[in-house]
């Protein structure tokens, strides 16, 4: 178990496992007595007058993407900040251009707006 | 003022579907079960799951409210039995405490959520008003919300101290071990 | 303990006006606590009512508050009076006018164009009394709910018919009216989403409904619903003694019991026509203050946690549990007190009253501010805070904002200076006021109320004075068990009260005290029994909750959530 991703793999074995684990448990061990009320959707005890349509605004989406880009980039940096060290000047280098791309994407979105809600 | 349990099905009454609930635990063979006085051990550690994890519904309209926040705050402090996590949303929670004076306005909100909360659930009545009217004998007040839902225990109290809530909760814990899990 | 009323009946102000509408208006007899009293024909009714509000010796530009009396059982003319009340902030003057409605026409010109809660409170007449606003916008029910059937303030509705409820309003028909009336409509590509922040919701307070549209996260229209906490305050004061209705008093504003006792007894005693003893005065001081220290926690508290900071909330819950000590060794009870009776209190204090409060004052200024050092520079609750809910002076006046709301917008005005009671003037307090009147400085005017409260307590415990602690009327105050089994004065004053119950002359008095909230007035009218004629609470966060829709309207439903907090309001006071 020498391996360096052998604690990774337990990890996400676990990862997986647990939630299964649960989901199975409780639908086994609940009791199970479905009525239509129970499966009318909530809005604060008043059955709601109209369902959602299918058409979402745009902002949602936006600030979804965003953060998925900023969440991804910094998934990158972790590791790397770990490993600065071993990585050398090309590690250096290459994180720093991945870096600067995306702090040009930043700084075009900021400038253009996509930050403010409205 | 003490805990008076749960009296005979009352009749349901507002137009809503009427919902069957049956005691916890009560299938046939779990009624035997339970009249044989048999808990297993399977039994006894979803129980002691259970009752360790109450999750209340802090459906607080009125004066009990301020007083349940009591209870829950760090000199009462509910947590320490495991009712912390307040949720409010039905789907969360097995426990709905209604605190404070339900009105007939309020009735069909009441029944909603109750109804939409899933199985195994349990309810207090805390205060006067929930479990009777209080002194709101009147054109709007509800006169005890048993008349629209089923009642584990009634607090009484105008409002009850924050020691009433957590004994109704302690007591509340004893029957859920005491009967077969439901399941 | 006279109210006072700035300005002398006969002035030349009234004169005028009583010269501009000859014919249509008359001066009627006289209301404890109101400056005149007139009598307005139907037909005249907006017009006095814009006269009275615009005219530059008058400006009576607040509408305190706008209710019927049923008098059926006393009259045989017109069966309605529409009775509003109005308040010149500048003058410190505070007059009624009286409007006399038929049951077979019963109709009545609707002021909403003129004053911003009318519409409000004439919702709330049409559904106790049926009576018929002209001209009103949205006259549906707003405390009972839609199936009911009748009118329950009249006399002759019986208080014990309930009626049921099986599915609440789904308010699209306010909502359509909500849409038409918006000056900019929604462009038709957008698709808006309508949610019910609804009655059984963690950031609602309670029992608040409110239907909102949105687009996005925007609020574009709000209909608000209450009535889901009317308890009946009203018709079950009709039905009980004087004193009988304290405890009902208790749980309009639950958070602060004693002020609403407080505001009830100094009603009812004006109506007597007797003054409380100076250390009655003293103790309501110093535990109205304690209350109002209790709401604004309960108030800054809950609010904080809606903003997520739930430290704050268990900082100053622990500090209402100090408080709550104090209370209970002098009243018995922790939240619902019940306290004050007419012409006195319940209970002299305890020996030890005077240290326990002074102990518990010390606790209040660190827990505050220990509180407050998280919240007040701390960058998301200003960005959170600051700019959301803004209500400008003028508007808040025409809602009828009072108390802390009210002063956040920056208009100093509080009952307890410009129309001092219970030695209010003998005290050295500021009031604070605030600059826009968003929620910082809601929440922001709570905490320095607290610490002027502090203030308050402390010099009242030096000054309060040894004595009695019922006022010496003998057919209002039960006396001493010494003179009861003494002599036999006393065993026939205690027997009648105890047997028949205090008695109050007939007449009708307003009255207004500063609660937590704001204004909390009782207009009270007597025909000399047993049980009052009628007990009307003018609440204050019913006319603070009527301006909602105006808050948060244009803004977010995290901005709504913040700003809902920051008004105070509570349920039972609201709905009565």
């Amino acid at each position: 178990m020498s391996s360096p991703y052998a604690p990774l793999i337990v990890a996400l074995f676990l990862a997986a496992l647990i939630p299964v684990a649960f989901v199975i448990l409780g639908s086994r061990l609940g009791p199970r007595r479905p009525s239509a009320e129970k499966t009318t959707p909530y809005e604060s005890g008043i059955l709601p007058s109209r369902l959602p349509g299918d058409r979402m605004p745009v902002k949602f989406y936006l600030v979804a993407v965003l953060f998925l880009l900023f969440d991804v980039e910094a998934v990158f940096l972790f590791p790397w900040a770990v490993a600065r060290h071993r990585l050398g000047d090309a590690g250096q280098i290459g994180m720093a251009i991945f870096f600067a791309i995306l702090v040009l994407g930043l700084a075009y979105e900021w400038r253009k707006g996509a930050m403010e809600w409205d | 003022m003490g805990l008076i349990s749960r009296p005979e099905r009352p009749e349901l009454r507002t137009g809503v579907q009427k919902t069957r609930r049956l005691p916890a635990g009560a299938s046939d063979e779990a009624a035997a079960v339970r009249d044989a006085g048999f808990v297993t051990r399977f039994d006894a550690l979803l129980n002691w799951a259970r009752k360790n994890s109450i999750w209340p519904l802090p459906y607080g309209t009125a004066c009990c409210a301020i007083e349940f926040m009591g209870a829950v705050d760090s000199v009462f402090d509910l947590s320490r039995f495991g009712a912390e996590v307040v949720r409010f949303s039905p789907r969360q929670s097995d426990l709905l405490l209604v605190a404070g004076t339900i009105t007939y306005k309020q009735a069909p909100i009441l029944r909603r959520i109750y109804d939409q909360m899933p199985e195994p659930k349990w309810v207090f009545a805390m205060g006067v008003c929930a479990s009777s009217g209080g002194f709101y004998d009147n054109y709007c007040t509800l006169q005890g919300i048993d008349k629209v839902i089923p009642v584990d225990f009634y607090i009484g109290g105008c409002p009850p101290r924050p020691e009433a809530v957590l004994k109704a909760l302690l007591e509340l814990q004893k029957r859920i071990e005491s009967a077969p899990a439901a399941r | 303990m006279a109210v006072r009323s700035a300005v002398n009946p006969g002035s030349t102000d009234y004169a005028r006006f009583e010269e501009r509408f000859r014919g249509a208006v008359a001066r009627d007899e006289g209301m404890v606590g109101v400056g005149a009293v007139w009598r307005v024909r139907r037909e005249a009714i907006l017009d006095v009512l814009r006269f009275l509000r615009d005219e530059s010796g008058l400006r009576f530009r607040m509408l305190t508050d706008l209710t019927a009396v049923d008098c059926a059982p006393v009259r045989d003319g017109d069966r309605f009076d529409v009775v509003y009340i109005l308040h010149s902030l500048e003058r410190g003057d505070r007059v009624a006018v009286k409007c006399a409605i038929p049951e077979e026409d019963c109709r009545c010109d609707s002021a909403h164009a003129l004053f911003a809660n009318a519409n409000w409170l004439e919702r709330e007449a049409w559904d106790m009394y049926g009576i018929e606003f002209r001209g009103h916008p949205n006259l549906k029910r707003m405390l009972n709910h839609k199936d009911f059937v009748g009118h329950p303030l009249r006399k002759d509705y019986d208080i014990y018919r309930g009626q049921w409820l099986s599915e609440s309003d789904d308010l699209l028909d306010e909502l359509e009216r909500r849409r038409e009336l918006d000056p900019r409509p929604v462009p038709a590509d957008r698709e808006t989403m309508v949610l019910n922040l609804g009655p059984s919701h963690p950031a609602a307070h309670g029992v608040l409904r409110n239907l909102v549209e949105l687009d996005g996260e925007t609020i574009l229209h709000a209909i608000p619903e209450i009535g889901y906490l009317h308890r009946g305050f009203e018709k079950s004061a009709e039905v009980h003694d004087w004193n009988q209705i304290v405890p009902y008093t208790d749980r309009l504003n639950y958070c602060s019991a004693i002020l609403n006792n407080i505001a009830y007894a100094r009603a009812v005693e004006a109506l007597c026509g007797i003054t409380a003893t100076d250390r009655t005065m003293f103790i309501r001081v110093i535990l109205g203050e304690l209350s109002r220290i209790m709401d604004h926690l309960v108030c800054n508290g809950a609010n904080l946690v809606d903003l997520g900071a739930l430290t704050n909330f268990w900082y100053l819950f622990n500090l209402r549990e100090k408080i709550y000590d104090v209370i209970e060794s002098v009243t018995g009870a922790r939240l619902t007190n019940s306290y004050t009776r007419i012409g006195s209190l319940w209970a002299d204090v305890p020996p030890e009253f005077s240290d326990s409060v002074r102990n518990v004052l010390r606790e209040i200024p660190k827990a505050v501010g220990d509180s407050e050092k998280l919240v007040v520079r701390n960058r998301i609750f200003i960005d959170r805070t600051v700019g959301v809910g803004k209500i400008s002076t003028e508007e808040a006046l025409s809602f009828g904002f009072t108390g802390p709301c009210l002063r956040a917008t920056g208009y100093e005005f509080d009952l307890r200076k410009a129309y001092p009671y219970d030695h209010y003037d003998a005290f050295d307090f500021e009031v604070p006021t605030g600059h826009q009147g968003d929620t910082y400085d809601r929440v922001m005017v709570r905490f320095e109320e607290i610490r002027q409260s502090v203030r308050i307590v402390e010099q009242a415990l030096k000054m309060m004075p040894e004595g009695p602690i019922k006022a010496d009327h003998p057919a209002l105050t039960i006396p001493d068990k010494k003179q009861t089994y003494g002599n036999i004065e006393g065993l026939v004053n205690h027997f009648k009260i105890i047997m028949h119950g205090v008695q109050v002359p007939k007449g009708e008095a307003y009255v207004a005290s500063e609660a937590a909230n704001g204004e909390l007035g009782f207009y009270i009218v007597s025909d000399g029994g047993q049980t009052p004629y009628k007990c009307r609470c003018r609440a204050a966060c019913f006319h603070i909750y009527s301006a909602f829709p105006r808050l948060v309207e244009g803004g977010m439903i995290a901005d709504a959530v913040a700003t809902l907090g920051s008004l105070n309001i509570i349920a039972g006071e609201l709905e009565r």
